[in-house]
């Protein structure tokens, strides 16, 4: 049996050109897929970036990539009703751990970073069809058909490979739906400063959160929530960002609109990241962390390209293309599956309904009962317990719930 | 509020000659609440008076929310060949 490469590679984001830089860098013969016109073009993302997994792949990434801004300021902010909100905000002038990007121009300048180095992209190759034939893979795709022993799944969250051969199955609740809108603003800030809002509960119904990110010279501006909450939300999805950013007052030229699903497996309900000739990374993984504090996918997928790359090597070396568990193995060591794991219990919390709609509330109710000096006066813990017990949360409850931030 | 189409309009979009969703209609007759008309953010699927669904395939942002919106299973979704493409991302 003649195979096309040693490795095809399926999908020309984060994870997909990390993997291929890697393969290519360890001499593999790798082709890549991407169905967009050039990389990035099918990409839509909140636009933050953890960067400790791109210069573990490009050490100068920070001096060439074209990166927007540090995320120096962080700002959560809970609207309780309409007349009740709690805002949290940190600083932290110089860092330089997090940076905003603007995906259609950050994978294309990865995507010639890959080409460079010698990795063959076909460009908008669509594939259309996967199945098993004489020991490998064979994709058909728009422009022919390609076999080959090893396929590394970098589609993205819908998984075309997995899925094309079975082993993908969806339901809404582990799919959010992520729309954003890039707007023109005039940013008074220095080059080196960048803001990440974080908003719950301005738009009631919907489980999940918006957010407004400060690009060099425009902001993101975007909700994420879970597909299954959509019919409960006061918009429906198609006006979601407009009755978001109106309702936070942020006006200028709208440059473009644009919408993607976004995976919430969490650590317990993986799907499977791996079978014989076969290996999945980044969304096509479901590898995404949100455990309320930091909400991560582009790191994961650098990372868990780069673990593919290598593992890859290890399996043609062997030539057997049933030792997939390599990737696995490897993983369970790394960051990755470690990161995902340890946020695990954040993760469930969040995905409870009532969490980020009563807590905040019942905070909300608490401060402005602190802030409201009359004659009557309960101690601050009655309080709390009155306000929990409104909820129909018990103090067990409550205390099991703020054990599990800690973990 | 920016009208959808307006907004859709600030894409650039290449159209397939043949639409990449098809929907069964028959099915939608039978279904009450139309998640997909609430669910999907382009408005790619719009109720009609007669209960069946029509689909704006044209619109489509690809978010891949065809694959889960339906519970019915009503809704076959692959990827177009051309479709949409994003100058920021």
């Amino acid at each position: 049996m003649s195979f096309d490469a040693d490795l095809i590679i399926v999908g020309g984001g984060l994870s997909g050109l990390s993997a291929g830089i890697t393969a290519v860098k360890e001499g593999l013969n790798v082709i890549l897929l991407e169905r967009g016109e050039y990389s990035g073009a099918k990409n839509v993302s909140g636009g933050r970036m953890y960067v400790h997994a791109l210069l573990k792949l490009i050490p100068d990434a920070l001096e060439r990539a074209p990166l927007e801004r540090p995320i120096t300021k962080e700002t959560f902010e809970f609207y309780c009703d309409n007349k009740k909100k709690l805002t949290i905000s940190f600083e932290e002038k110089e860092k330089k751990n997090s940076y905003t990007v603007l995906r259609a121009k950050f994978d294309r300048w990865l995507a010639s970073e890959a080409e460079s180095l010698g990795l063959l992209i076909s460009y908008s190759t669509l594939v259309l069809n996967v199945y098993r034939e004489n020991g490998g893979i064979t994709l058909e795709t728009n422009r022919g058909v390609l076999k080959t022993p090893l396929v590394i799944d970098a589609s993205g969250v819908t998984s075309i490979v997995f899925r094309s051969l079975g082993l993908r199955r969806f339901t809404p609740d582990k799919w959010m739906l992520g729309v954003k809108e890039i707007v023109k603003t005039d940013l008074n800030l220095p080059e080196d400063e960048g803001e990440v809002r974080t908003i719950v509960g301005l738009i009631k119904g919907v489980k999940g959160g918006g957010f407004v990110y400060t690009n060099k010279d425009t902001l993101s501006v975007g909700m994420a929530v879970t597909f299954d909450s959509l019919p409960k939300s006061e918009f429906p999805a198609k006006d979601l960002v407009e009755g978001f950013r109106e309702r936070l007052g942020i006006e200028g030229e709208i440059l473009e609109y644009s919408a993607h699903a976004i995976p919430y497996f969490g650590y317990k309900n993986l799907q499977q990241l791996y079978a014989e000739n076969l290996i999945a990374v980044g969304d096509s993984a479901g590898f995404l962390i949100n455990d309320g504090f930091t909400i991560r996918g582009m790191d994961l997928a650098i990372g868990s390209g780069i673990i593919a790359g290598l593992a890859a090597k290890k399996i043609i070396e062997m030539k057997d293309f049933t030792k997939t568990n390599i990737y696995y193995d490897m993983l369970k060591e790394s960051f990755v599956l470690k990161h995902l794991e340890l946020a695990y219990s954040r993760f469930e919390l969040l995905n409870k309904a009532y969490v980020l709609n009563t807590y905040p509330e019942v905070l909300c109710n608490l401060l402005s009962d602190m802030f409201t000096v009359t004659e009557e006066r309960k101690t601050l813990i009655d309080d709390a317990l009155l306000r929990l017990k409104e909820k129909g949360i018990s103090l067990s409850q409550a205390l099991r719930d703020i054990l599990s931030v800690a973990k | 509020m920016i009208p959808l189409l307006k907004r859709l309009g600030l894409n650039k979009y290449t159209v397939d000659q043949k639409p990449h969703i098809e929907v069964n209609t028959d099915i939608c007759l039978t279904c009450k609440d139309k998640p997909c008309t609430v669910s999907c953010p382009a408005g790619t699927y719009e109720a009609l008076p007669d209960g069946r669904i029509a689909v704006h395939y044209e619109r489509c942002l690809e978010c891949g929310g065809a694959l889960v919106i339906c519970p019915f299973n009503a809704i076959k979704f692959r990827f177009p060949e051309g479709g949409v493409s994003y100058n920021y991302g």
